[in-house]
């Protein structure tokens, strides 16, 4: 009796402690004032919601039925989310860049058969990356060149070096503006990597990192990229440099059950959020849905919720260990959450 | 545009003038659908007649289709299939009927692919004429529908089903069975290679041993018995089937499909040697199971390829013969 009595007081003690270690980290998003946009699949329909920081206070902002709302990128100064919309099913659908004030007001269209948009740091230009043919295809590398969206005048340029860019996905702008980074797959003369593309010039250079999904911390001083199906990396990254380079790794945030992708940074660049999930190839009985890994942009994923951690702790952070405090999911429903994208509102 | 027939022994065209072999293309292909309950595939000692479509003769006939890819036309039968002197998968050998069907020519390369629009997962991609890899096993299957919608046919792919389940009656472009693709590329032979011995491979296939580690434009190498080129490598290609290390103990005679998918850990048949194959791997009855990579967003199996077989009428052969292949 003695031992088990000890025992439980030994568990209730650790259970305590976790729980204090994670109201601390949870009260610090809380307190950052950040919050958090992602997509989600509600009522039989991709929607764009917007919630605080530690998960709390969701509001769906689109609330479309009939249209299906992804991947939403704030701009750096909080005022406007760019995202994609699909219409229609199957082959027949069509993705389109829209964006939108930060509250859901004042939606626009900006072009078609696009996808993937991402801001220049003034907030005043939208990156994006053309279809590679018309038909549809959900497929996140199905795209060939890349363009920019002047928000002041509505013309839309091609990249200096657009011809060359080819199945790029998930890009990504430094603070500095002199750089884009970005996944590629099967282009480029590349099998499969990670480039830093010269925003305005034709120099790209391949970061030899593995995984895909970059993203670079509004500091400019870092990177963070899902290194592997199973694992979140962060490390340096001198962008100010004419050839910049990934320095040695220093948060690894693995999760040996499930997928974890889609990280991006808070605005201080002290938190990181990201997506987390079963393996899945979707579920073609939900309208607005394809098949394809559950991790792509219109892909149901099912289980799937999104998690913060601390960016500025070193080493290994392991989602499954129980003794782990520095993890808050901040989504508990499952459904098909992606794509987080912190933002200060009204910064 | 299509990969021309190397100067190797290449297969001969049919020898008549266009006018001539019109009207004889109709009763070739009318007596090849006929003879087919009766005669097997061409024997493998005359190989380099098999793609003449001798009218008169259950020998496989040329053909192009509307969209101007190269196809041969089998006329099915009965053949040994699996091997008892191989790994365990392949035994026993039994035998197997297989009803006639069209079979790529080639494997379906970058020129194929991006045509009917969809994006190549390819790792080699600098020459056209060069087969598709790390394609996933639904991808393939995509790549068929969109084929048959190309050319006004029915789909054989409901694609609102979890595993695109195949509608084998459809008139569309599908997978090959196991079945079909071994008839395919072992013709009446019983032995390990259609052509004879392992040591004329280097003649047909790309392989680890030739393939100097990467793909090469198809073509280039002797076609086997019925014409059709790379059986024995470059990429290895998917079959419909699940992969079953037992199903040959099981397998139905006539048109077998493969088993039904066991729902955890599935694994489909892949047929035929790669760039990175062994000779071993290369023979006509070794069986290959791979994950279909449908949940991997980075799918890199980079000597997974494939080509596409359909069913087709008498009459539509016969259409077919007097298509002008694409290019010409």
């Amino acid at each position: 009796m003695r031992c088990s009595s000890a025992l439980f007081v030994c568990l209730l003690g650790s259970a305590l402690s976790a729980a204090h270690a994670q109201g601390s980290f949870r009260e610090r998003l809380k307190d950052s004032g950040f919050k958090i946009a992602h997509e989600t699949y509600v009522d039989d329909n991709w929607e764009i919601f917007v919630m605080d920081a530690d998960g709390s206070h969701p509001v769906n902002l689109t609330k479309t039925p009939k249209e299906n709302e992804h991947y939403p990128q704030i701009s750096p100064d909080g005022t406007k989310i760019a995202f994609s919309v699909d219409l229609g099913e199957g082959r027949e659908a069509v993705r389109s860049l829209y964006v939108m004030d930060i509250d859901g007001s004042h939606r626009k269209k900006l072009v078609d058969n696009a996808r993937e948009p991402f801001w220049s740091p003034d907030s005043k230009t939208i990156g994006f990356l053309p279809q590679e043919f018309p038909k549809f295809n959900v497929i996140d590398f199905y795209t060939k060149g890349m363009s920019f969206y002047d928000l002041a005048t509505g013309k839309i340029e091609p990249h200096v070096n657009s011809a060359k860019l080819h199945h790029l996905y998930n890009p990504s702008w430094a603070r500095n503006g002199r750089w884009i980074v970005s996944t590629v797959h099967a282009g480029m003369g590349v099998d499969h990597g990670i480039l830093l593309i010269e925003a305005h010039g034709t120099n790209i250079f391949n970061l030899h990192i593995p995984g895909c999904r970059p993203c670079l911390s509004p500091d400019g001083k870092q990177i963070a990229w899902g290194a592997g199906d199973h694992e979140i990396a962060a490390a340096p990254i001198n962008l100010e440099a004419d050839h910049p380079v990934v320095s040695e790794w220093t948060l690894r945030v693995k999760d040996g059950t499930n997928k974890i992708y889609h990280v991006d940074w808070s605005p201080d660049s002290r938190f990181l959020g990201f997506s987390r999930g079963p393996d899945g190839e979707g579920d073609l009985t939900k309208p607005g849905t394809f098949q394809a890994a559950c991790e792509i942009v219109g892909v149901h994923a099912a289980g799937w919720n999104l998690c913060a951690v601390p960016a500025d702790r070193h080493g290994v952070l392991d989602l499954n260990s129980p003794d782990e405090t520095d993890l808050l999911v901040l989504t508990t429903n499952g459904n098909s959450n992606k794509e987080p994208a912190w933002f200060k509102p009204g910064h | 545009m299509r990969t021309r027939v190397s100067s190797r022994t290449p297969p001969r065209r049919f020898p008549c003038g266009r006018v001539l072999s019109g009207c004889l293309m109709v009763s070739s292909a009318l007596i090849l659908f006929s003879a087919c309950e009766k005669a097997g595939p061409p024997s493998s000692a005359d190989k380099s007649q098999a793609t003449a479509a001798a009218p008169g003769s259950s020998t496989p006939a040329a053909v192009t289709t509307k969209s101007g890819i190269e196809m041969i036309s089998l006329p099915g039968g009965e053949f040994s299939m699996g091997s008892d002197h191989g790994n365990p998968d392949e035994a026993p050998a039994h035998k197997v009927r297989v009803s006639p069907f069209l079979i790529d020519k080639y494997e379906v390369t970058h020129a194929m692919w991006a045509k009917v629009q969809l994006p190549d997962p390819s790792h080699w991609q600098d020459n056209p004429k060069g087969p598709v890899e790390r394609v996933r096993w639904r991808d393939a299957k995509g790549y068929c529908n969109e084929r048959s919608l190309a050319e006004g046919l029915k789909p054989c792919y409901n694609e609102k089903t979890p595993d695109w389940d195949c509608d084998y009656a459809a008139t569309g472009y599908r997978l090959p069975t196991e079945a079909e693709w071994e008839y395919a590329c072992r013709g009446a032979t019983e032995d390990s290679f259609d052509f004879g011995s392992a040591d004329k491979l280097r003649q047909y296939a790309w392989y680890g041993e030739d393939a100097e580690q990467k793909t090469h434009p198809g073509g280039q190498k002797k076609p086997n018995g019925f014409g059709i080129y790379d059986l024995y490598g470059n990429v290895s290609e998917w079959c419909e089937d699940v992969y079953s290390a037992t199903f040959y103990k099981e397998s139905p005679a006539l048109d077998p499909v493969g088993p039904p998918n066991p729902g955890k850990d599935t694994k489909r048949v892949i047929r035929g040697g790669s760039w990175k194959s062994s000779a071993d791997q290369c023979r006509v009855s070794a069986r290959q199971g791979e994950r279909t990579g449908d949940t991997d967003a980075c799918f890199s199996t980079d000597f997974c390829g494939f080509r596409c077989v359909r069913r087709a009428s008498p009459d539509d052969v016969r259409q077919l013969m007097g298509t002008p292949k694409a290019g010409s």
